[in-house]
């Protein structure tokens, strides 16, 4: 009982150690359960939205999903439902995109309402619009909507708003981050189509793997293009940016656990060898070893229990409020939870029970000894010169080398702490600027190696090829054709971009290394990353088709080249039309800053609006920089605190 | 009086490296229940290894050390722990109070040991700090910390107390008052003293006077009539 008033009062003399034991074990619990928390609640709320509305498992896209096609794969799939999926422009002044899903049931990758009504499938008046677009537009339940298709216009009134399982991820068009003002998605009847519906994409829900269920459907049904849940863009992105969390949070806590034992083990092996005559003094009055050992047990136990708690409170209530803001910029979930998981507890337990049993170690050698012998100072260690100094080699050793060694040789706990310590505050530091130069690289390779435009127009979809010709030579530009592809390698399949270039010099290349290449007229060029993916390298043959349409492309690689952001094919307006495709332009690029508005032209981008983008869409990397720098500093700070105090 | 301690023929050797030191060698005696015990001797004669070797500090390498009837050098560490806690009172040179504690929490320590309620306050007033209770040790003079010392011995009631020079440090005044305080516990509440001094002065007050030299018993006398502490002529 007063022995814990001894505990307390020796705790306050060794004030520094224990604060930093204690803040060390706060931080390293914190880290871990406010990253882990952040990277659960994404997992968990990801993962309820998805079973909640039911998410298809794959997608099947075809001009026209046939009944003979759709008969043989209801065979082995447990629930199918056909939707007709198109690109429509909305009548606003920015022409957003907005996909239209007409829909002949609701079960499958259902739509989420946060307000309105729910979805009703024999209603053709209504719509259910992206929540994310009506609040960029401030669009309410009510308004009415008109959007233009095929040539067609329908309008529409707003029925419900919510979100989609599909769309927690919407890769913009025209801008790194999305800019929900500029595109949306949006769920009608399949009784609101205008005209004869022909569905084009069938979501299907099955038991088996989806290896099985591509073989299955690639033995009934040919010229059918699938994609599984998890290439889907939207799940695929989500999960990665998961993954990345995920390790950050499980790497640096590490750091910060070895020197709270560090430190409690040298702090308790000083504190119990300067209490060597009071550990005698409570033997000879009758103490049990047992219990002495408890008492000095408990020195580390409570700041280090003090932490955990602490951190395994405040982390995940502090950590994930951090990174979801930045993380809603790009992400669309109906709602931001952080999670919470039993490893949490697990893993502050764990360390409160290894802090005891470092401070066992320091406390072991009580019992060793006899009261009488304990009172009694203690006879110098007189440690046996060693292999080192007995050698030659020794005596050429400088003075300063030869006390650090002896000194850290003395201190080994010591030595390791400042190392542990050392290694880990470069550690963060390196990952910290690693991370910092390395956005930055990527963006001056984007910005300046690769992109020489100063301003990109983007066309208007349905924009005459004349009209896009003089805005061309009105701005002195250059037409380039970008859209989404699908690469096939002998059964594996990438998503991909792809860059029709038009005689510019507007943009260059570059190889992995961001080294300038060139590119002639008749090369097709494969980006390292895909080609790395595919296993394939230049001379190599590859098939290709823009996602929407059955052409497939076969082609030789005759290039290879490195970029940041897009991956996919470059190649020349010839070498496209030699693949009997159409050349149709989708943006005007030029050097000219250009201000003006055009018919034609949906969007300007200026490069600075996309390296502004860019500095956004990389916010939460950012946050992670300062958040690793603030602690490698307060790692270092307590390190060679202690290190001051301890020599 | 019945016999409490008895040593037969007790050797102890202390071993560093290939050099066996032999700090009591055959040394027998015994002390009566309630006696006023001096053991006097040259410095490194052995006083204090035999005071640690009846306390239960350190363990004989032959021979017996018999308490109360029992064989104190067959205890194992866990036995020598309880008969430390029960049947012994140390008191030392340098008092060896707990620095961190107050005066009364060092009494009130004891209650951790002992299945005895203890009240620090009522053992610091026998010794006549009442008023510094709450003090740390090194808020206490010398032989203000002796007396707390002796409060924290006497509070477990332990069958003996075992005193290594607990005068060393202080003036002769001081030491006079605190050897009287032993004196008087001796006397009142029958506890076995045994105090191991320089100064011969003592022998006088004791019931029995034990020197020691080399390690050996060289005398023990036995005074019918102990003067007490306060008349002696220091
Ligand atoms: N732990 C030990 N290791 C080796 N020798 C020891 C040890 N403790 C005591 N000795 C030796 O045993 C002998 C007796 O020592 P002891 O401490 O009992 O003497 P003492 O009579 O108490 O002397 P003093 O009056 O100076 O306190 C001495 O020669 C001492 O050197
Ligand atoms: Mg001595």
């Amino acid at each position: 009982m007063s022995l814990s008033k001894k505990m307390l009062r020796d705790i306050k003399i060794n004030k520094t150690q224990f604060i930093s034991i204690f803040l060390m074990a706060f931080l390293g619990i914190f880290a871990f359960c406010g990253v882990c928390s952040e990277y659960y609640g994404l997992e968990q709320t990801s993962n309820d939205f998805y079973a909640d509305n039911n998410l298809a498992d794959g997608w099947i896209y075809n001009t026209t999903i046939t009944d003979d096609a759709l008969d043989k794969i209801n065979n082995f799939s447990t629930d199918s439902e056909k939707q007709l999926v198109v690109k429509s422009v909305g009548n606003f002044s920015n022409d957003p995109d907005i996909t239209l899903h007409f829909i002949e049931d609701n079960k499958i990758s259902k739509f989420n309402v946060a307000e309105g009504e729910d979805i009703n499938i024999s209603d053709d008046s209504g719509v259910w619009l992206d929540k994310r677009f009506a609040d960029a537009q401030n669009l309410t339940v009510g308004d009415n909507i008109s959007f233009s298709f095929n040539g067609i216009t329908i309008e529409k009134e707003i029925k419900g708003i919510g979100y989609s399982p599909e769309y927690v991820y919407e890769a913009s068009p025209t801008s790194i981050l999305p800019d929900f003002k500029d595109m949306g998605f949006a769920y009608l009847s399949h009784n609101a189509f205008p005209s004869n519906i022909q569905y084009n994409v069938l979501l299907v829900k099955f038991n088996q793997s989806a290896d099985d269920f591509e073989d299955s459907l690639e033995k009934s049904v040919d010229c059918l293009s699938f994609t599984r849940q998890s290439e889907h863009v939207s799940v695929s992105q989500f999960n990665e940016e998961m993954s990345q969390h995920k390790m950050i949070g499980n790497v640096f806590p590490i750091v910060f656990i070895l020197v709270t034992f560090l430190t409690l083990l040298t702090t308790m092996t000083r504190i119990i060898a300067h209490q060597r005559t009071q550990i005698g003094v409570l033997k000879a009055v009758g103490y049990r070893n047992r219990s002495i050992i408890m008492h000095y047990m408990s020195y580390g136990f409570w700041p280090v229990l003090g932490g955990a708690i602490l951190g395994l409170v405040l982390g995940p209530a502090i950590i994930p409020n951090l990174f979801y803001p930045t993380m809603s910029y790009r992400y669309s979930l109906p709602a931001w939870h952080p999670g919470f998981d039993m490893s949490f507890i697990i893993v502050a337990a764990v360390m409160v029970i290894s802090s005891l049993f470092v401070s066992y170690l320091a406390a072991r050698n009580i019992s060793k000894e006899n009261p009488a012998n304990t009172m009694r100072p203690k006879a110098p260690n007189i440690s046996s010169s060693g292999f080192l100094e007995s050698s030659k080699l020794w005596s050429k050793v400088g003075f300063n080398i030869r006390w650090n060694y002896r000194d850290a040789k003395r201190n080994k706990f010591r030595a390791l702490m400042a190392i542990v310590g050392v290694m880990g505050c470069v550690a963060l530091l390196v990952s910290a600027f690693g991370m910092n130069d390395s956005m930055e690289h990527l963006k001056t390779w984007e910005y300046d190696d690769i992109s020489h435009f100063e301003s990109k127009l983007i066309v208007e979809s349905g924009a005459s090829l004349s009209d896009i010709d003089s805005i061309r030579e009105d701005v002195n530009g250059s037409t380039i054709m970008e859209q989404a592809i699908e690469i096939k390698v002998q059964g594996n399949e990438k998503v991909g971009s792809l860059l029709v270039l038009n005689d510019t010099n507007l943009i260059s290349h570059t190889d992995k290394n961001g080294n300038p290449i060139n590119l002639s007229d008749t090369d097709i060029s494969l980006s390292a990353k895909i080609a790395d993916s595919l296993n394939v390298g230049v001379g190599d043959t590859i098939e290709w088709h823009i996602v929407g349409s059955d052409e497939w492309v076969k082609c030789e690689i005759t290039n290879i080249h490195g970029e940041p952001l897009s991956q996919g094919i470059i190649l020349s307006k010839d070498m496209l039309e030699e693949s009997n495709l159409t050349f149709s332009p989708t943006s005007i690029i030029t050097s000219k800053n250009v201000t003006e508005d055009y018919d034609s032209i949906k969007s300007i981008s200026t490069l600075t609006e996309m390296k502004n983008n860019w500095d956004e869409m990389t916010g939460s990397v950012m946050m992670m920089v300062s958040i690793l720098i603030f602690f490698a500093v307060l790692l270092a700070i307590v390190v060679l605190y202690n290190l001051g105090i301890l020599s | 009086m019945s016999t409490l301690i008895e040593f037969k023929d007790v050797v102890k050797e202390y071993k560093s490296g290939d050099n066996v030191l032999r700090a009591m060698d055959n040394v027998s005696f015994t002390i009566d229940e309630g006696e006023f015990v001096v053991i006097l001797g040259p410095s490194g004669a052995g006083k204090s290894t035999l005071l640690n070797l009846l306390g239960g500090l350190d363990s004989a390498t032959n021979g017996q050390i018999i308490v109360d009837g029992e064989h104190v050098e067959n205890f194992d560490d866990n036995e020598l722990t309880e008969y430390r806690a029960n049947n012994v009172g140390f008191i030392f040179q340098f008092y060896n109070l707990i620095p961190n504690l107050t005066a009364v929490e060092n009494v009130e320590l004891m209650k951790d040991i002992v299945d005895v309620d203890i009240d620090g306050c009522a053992v610091l007033k026998s010794v006549g700090l009442e008023n510094h209770a709450n003090q740390f040790p090194a808020q206490l003079s010398g032989g203000e910390q002796q007396r707390v010392s002796i409060a924290r011995a006497v509070a477990k009631q332990p069958t003996m107390l075992l005193c290594d020079e607990p005068t060393g440090a202080l003036d002769s005044k001081t030491g006079v008052l605190i050897l009287n305080l032993l004196q008087e516990m001796s006397n009142d509440k029958n506890t076995t003293v045994i105090i191991v001094t320089h100064n011969a002065i003592l022998a006088e007050a004791a019931d029995k006077v034990i020197r020691i030299k080399n390690g050996q018993i060289e005398d023990i006398s036995i005074n019918v009539n102990p003067k007490k502490v306060e008349d002696l002529d220091w």
